[in-house]
C-alpha cells in the first residue's frame, strides 16, 4: 500500500491536478476515519456511572483497559502483519501462544526457574516453531495455510502434553516448586505502573509494534518482505533469499505468538494449556481491518495498530454496553465489512 | 459511489442496532425505578446449564422489582472475565454475582471489587482466598459418589462401565470423576473404556462406538453430563444390535430439556442434578443488599432423577 501510495502521489503531481492528490492524501488516512467513526460511537453510547454519572467510556482508566484488554490479540497481529505482506498465513500463532503460556508457567510455577532465563528459553522456542512453519512453507513448498495449521494442531497438542493435560498453577502437582502463588512478575505484569498508569503488558505491545514499524518502513528486511509480497517471483530473480526471509519473517511472529503466551500466562495467573483458541482470527481481522492486503505486498504495522484499536473500541463499547452475544456478533461482523470498505483503495 | 451507499446504509443499521439495544436499557432503567443494580457475569453461555442458570437469575430477579440485573457473557475467556469485573465496578453497581470461568484468574479483580465495599457473590466456581462475600455451589464430590453408589445398587456390585469424560482440564470433570471412584470403591465394578469427550455429544457419540465396538460386555455408561450420556445412548442405537435397551445410561445435571427430558422418555436410568443456585445467588443477594449477614459458604443439594420419580419432581439426596 505504501509503494501504491507513493506512485500514486507522483502521478498526480505529474498531472498536475491538485484534487487528485487532495483524494490521495484523504485515502491514506482512511483507517483513521474509520478509528474516529468507532470512537465516537463509542462516545455516544456510552453509559454512566451510576454513582457519578461520568460516561464510562472517555475516561482514562477505560483507554487503558481498552488496549491492556487487547495486548494479546496486539501482539499477535504484530506479528501477523509480516506473515501477511509476504503473502502468507500464520494459523498456528493461537496454538503458539498456548504452548508458551504453558512452557512459561511450567518452568516459572513447577521447575521454580527464575523469571529472565524462562523468558529467553520460551521466547526461543517460539521461534522455532516459527522457524519449522517457515522451513515447511518455503523449502517443502507446502501452502502456508496447510503448513501453519499443522503446526496449530500439534502445537496445541505439545502444550497439552507437557502439561500432562491440566492447568499449570501452584500446587497442581505435589512437584511444582511454587505451592502458593505465583512469582512476583506474574502480578507485575498486569499491574499498572506507578504514575502512568499503563501496564507493563501494554507496555510490551506498545513497544513492539513501535520497533516492528521502524524494521518494516527502515531496513532491508522490511523492503525485502515487501517485495516478496507484492512479486515472489520477481522478489527472487532480483536476488532476494525467499527461504530465508520466509523462516525469519515465520519465526519472529512465532516469535510475537510467544510474547503474547507470557502475557497471557500472567493475565490468567496460570499456564491454561487452552489459552488462546480462536485468537488467530482476531489477529488476523486486526491486520485486515487496518488495510493490509492478504495477498501480500501492501499494508503497514501503523495500519495494523489502527485496525486493532478499532477491534479492541468495538468489543470495549459492545462489552460496556451489555450487548447480548447474539447482536454482538452480527454487529461485528457488519462493522468489519465496513471499516474493509473504508479502508479500501479505490481500483482505478 | 456504490461502495459508499453500502458503507452508509450498513453504518446506519449499525447505529440503530446499538442504539436500539441501549434505549431498551434505558427505557427500562426509568420505568422500574430499580434501587439496586446487580452486574452478572457469566464465563459461557455456550452451555445450556449456563443458559438455565441465567434463566433462574432472572426468573428470581423478576419477583423484586427493587433489583434490576445487567447480563454480561465473557465467552468462555478468563481475561474478557476480568474485564467484565473491572467495568462493574466502573459502572457502580450494588452488588456483583461471578460465575468464574477459572478461578485464579479471576481472584485478583473479584478482590478488588471486594476490597472496593462491593459485594461479590460467587457462583458455582470458586474463587482463591476469601475476599468475597458469598460462595454458592453445588458439591461435584458428592454428585459423583452418588452416581457411584447408584450404580453398585442396581448392578448388584459389579459389571462393566463405561466413563465418559467432562473435560479433564476442568475441576468438575476431576470431581466427578474422583467422587465416582470413592462410590464403587470395595464393589466388583470394573471401568473397561474412559475417554475424555469435553462435555460434548458428538465426542461422546464417538467414543462410545468404539467402546461398543471392542466391549461385548457392557453393563451400564457412566457419562459426566446429560448429553454425553444422550450421545452414549445413540451410539448403541446406531449399532442396531439393541444394546440401548440392555445398557444402564447414567448422566449428571438434570437440566428440563436435557437430563430430566431424557429421563422421561427412558433414555437414561438416571440423572443427577446439578443445581445452578441462580435462585439461591438472587435470594442472598436481597439479603446481602437490605443488610442482612450471610453465610460465607452456601453449600446446594442434589436431586436424582429415575422414571419413577421423575414427574414428582426427583428426590432430593
Amino acid at each position: 500500500m505504501l509503494r501504491k501510495r507513493k506512485s500514486e502521489g507522483v502521478t498526480s503531481s505529474a498531472d498536475g491536478s491538485g484534487i487528485r492528490a487532495l483524494i490521495n492524501t484523504l485515502d491514506a488516512y482512511r483507517g483513521i476515519a474509520a478509528f474516529i467513526v468507532v470512537f465516537l460511537l463509542g462516545v455516544i453510547f456510552s453509559p454512566r456511572a451510576l454513582d457519578t454519572g461520568r460516561p464510562i467510556f472517555v475516561s482514562f482508566r477505560t483507554q487503558l483497559d481498552i488496549l491492556y484488554e487487547y495486548c494479546e490479540y496486539g501482539l499477535l497481529a504484530t506479528g501477523m502483519t509480516l506473515v501477511i505482506l509476504t503473502g502468507g498465513i500464520d494459523l498456528s500463532v493461537s496454538s503458539v501462544l498456548g504452548f508458551c503460556a504453558t512452557f512459561f508457567a511450567l518452568l516459572t510455577i513447577g521447575y521454580g526457574w527464575d523469571i529472565a532465563p524462562a523468558v529467553i528459553v520460551v521466547i526461543c522456542a517460539g521461534f522455532a516453531m516459527g522457524a519449522v512453519n517457515g522451513a515447511l512453507i518455503s523449502r517443502f513448498r507446502i501452502q502456508p495455510f496447510v503448513a501453519t495449521l499443522a503446526m496449530m494442531v500439534s502445537a496445541r497438542g505439545l502444550a497439552k502434553f507437557i502439561s500432562g493435560g491440566i492447568k499449570v498453577q501452584p500446587a497442581a502437582e505435589p512437584w511444582y516448586r511454587c505451592t502458593e502463588s505465583t512469582p512476583y512478575f506474574y502480578l507485575w505484569m498486569t499491574k499498572s505502573l506507578p504514575g502512568i498508569g499503563v501496564q507493563p503488558s501494554t507496555l510490551l505491545f506498545l513497544i513492539s509494534i513501535v520497533v516492528m514499524a521502524v524494521v518494516v518502513k527502515y531496513t532491508t528486511y522490511g523492503r525485502r518482505i515487501y517485495a516478496i509480497g507484492g512479486n515472489e517471483e520477481a522478489a527472487r530473480l532480483s536476488g532476494i533469499r525467499i527461504s530465508w526471509n520466509k523462516i525469519l519473517t515465520y519465526a519472529l511472529c512465532a516469535g510475537f505468538a510467544a510474547l503474547a503466551g507470557i502475557v497471557n500466562a500472567c493475565r490468567q495467573d496460570l499456564g491454561d494449556p487452552e489459552a488462546g483458541t480462536g485468537f488467530e482470527l482476531e489477529a488476523i481481522a486486526a491486520v485486515v481491518i487496518g488495510g493490509t492486503s492478504l495477498m501480500g505486498g501492501k499494508g503497514s504495522m501503523v495500519f495494523t495498530f489502527i485496525g486493532v484499536l478499532i477491534m479492541a473500541y468495538i468489543s470495549k463499547i459492545l462489552s460496556l454496553n451489555a450487548v447480548p452475544i447474539a447482536p454482538r456478533m452480527i454487529i461485528q461482523g457488519a462493522i468489519i465489512v465496513i471499516a474493509v470498505l473504508i479502508q479500501q483503495q479505490r481500483r482505478r | 459511489m456504490r461502495k459508499a451507499a453500502v458503507v452508509l446504509v450498513l453504518m446506519a443499521a449499525v447505529a440503530l442496532f446499538i442504539a436500539g439495544c441501549g434505549k431498551k436499557e434505558a427505557e427500562t432503567g426509568e420505568k422500574v425505578k430499580a434501587k439496586w443494580t446487580i452486574g452478572m457475569s457469566q464465563c459461557n453461555l455456550g452451555e445450556p446449564w449456563r443458559v438455565q442458570m441465567n434463566k433462574d437469575i432472572a426468573e428470581a430477579a423478576k419477583a423484586h422489582p427493587e433489583i434490576k440485573v445487567v447480563f454480561k457473557d465473557a465467552q468462555n475467556k478468563s481475561e474478557t472475565q476480568q474485564a467484565q469485573v473491572r467495568e462493574f465496578k466502573q459502572l457502580g453497581v450494588d452488588l456483583i454475582i461471578i460465575s468464574p470461568k477459572e478461578s485464579r484468574p479471576l481472584t485478583g479483580p473479584v478482590a478488588e471489587a471486594y476490597r472496593a465495599g462491593i459485594p461479590v457473590i460467587v457462583l458455582d466456581r470458586k474463587v482463591e482466598g476469601s475476599e468475597y462475600t458469598c460462595f454458592i455451589g453445588a458439591d461435584n464430590v458428592k454428585i459423583g459418589r452418588e452416581a457411584g453408589k447408584f450404580l453398585v445398587k442396581i448392578l448388584g456390585g459389579k459389571g462393566n462401565v463405561v466413563e465418559l469424560k467432562g473435560l479433564m482440564t476442568s475441576t468438575p470433570g476431576q470431581e466427578r470423576h474422583k467422587g465416582f471412584m470413592e462410590g464403587i470403591k470395595g464393589s466388583q465394578i470394573k471401568i473397561i473404556f474412559d475417554a475424555d469427550c469435553k462435555w460434548l455429544e458428538p465426542n461422546a457419540r464417538d467414543e462410545m462406538t468404539s467402546a461398543l465396538s471392542r466391549f461385548d460386555k457392557i453393563d451400564a455408561v457412566y457419562a459426566h453430563n446429560d448429553p454425553s450420556a444422550h450421545g452414549a445412548y445413540m451410539a448403541a442405537r446406531q449399532e442396531g444390535k439393541g444394546r440401548e435397551k440392555t445398557i444402564k445410561f447414567i448422566g449428571i445435571d438434570a437440566l428440563p430439556t436435557e437430563g430430566v427430558r431424557y429421563v422421561r422418555d427412558g433414555i437414561l436410568t438416571a440423572t443427577f442434578q446439578y443445581p445452578t443456585g441462580g435462585k439461591e445467588a438472587i435470594e442472598t443477594a436481597i439479603q446481602i443488599l437490605s443488610g442482612k449477614k450471610v453465610p460465607k459458604n452456601i453449600t446446594l443439594g442434589t436431586r436424582i432423577f429415575t422414571k419413577d420419580n421423575v414427574d414428582k419432581g426427583g428426590e432430593p439426596l
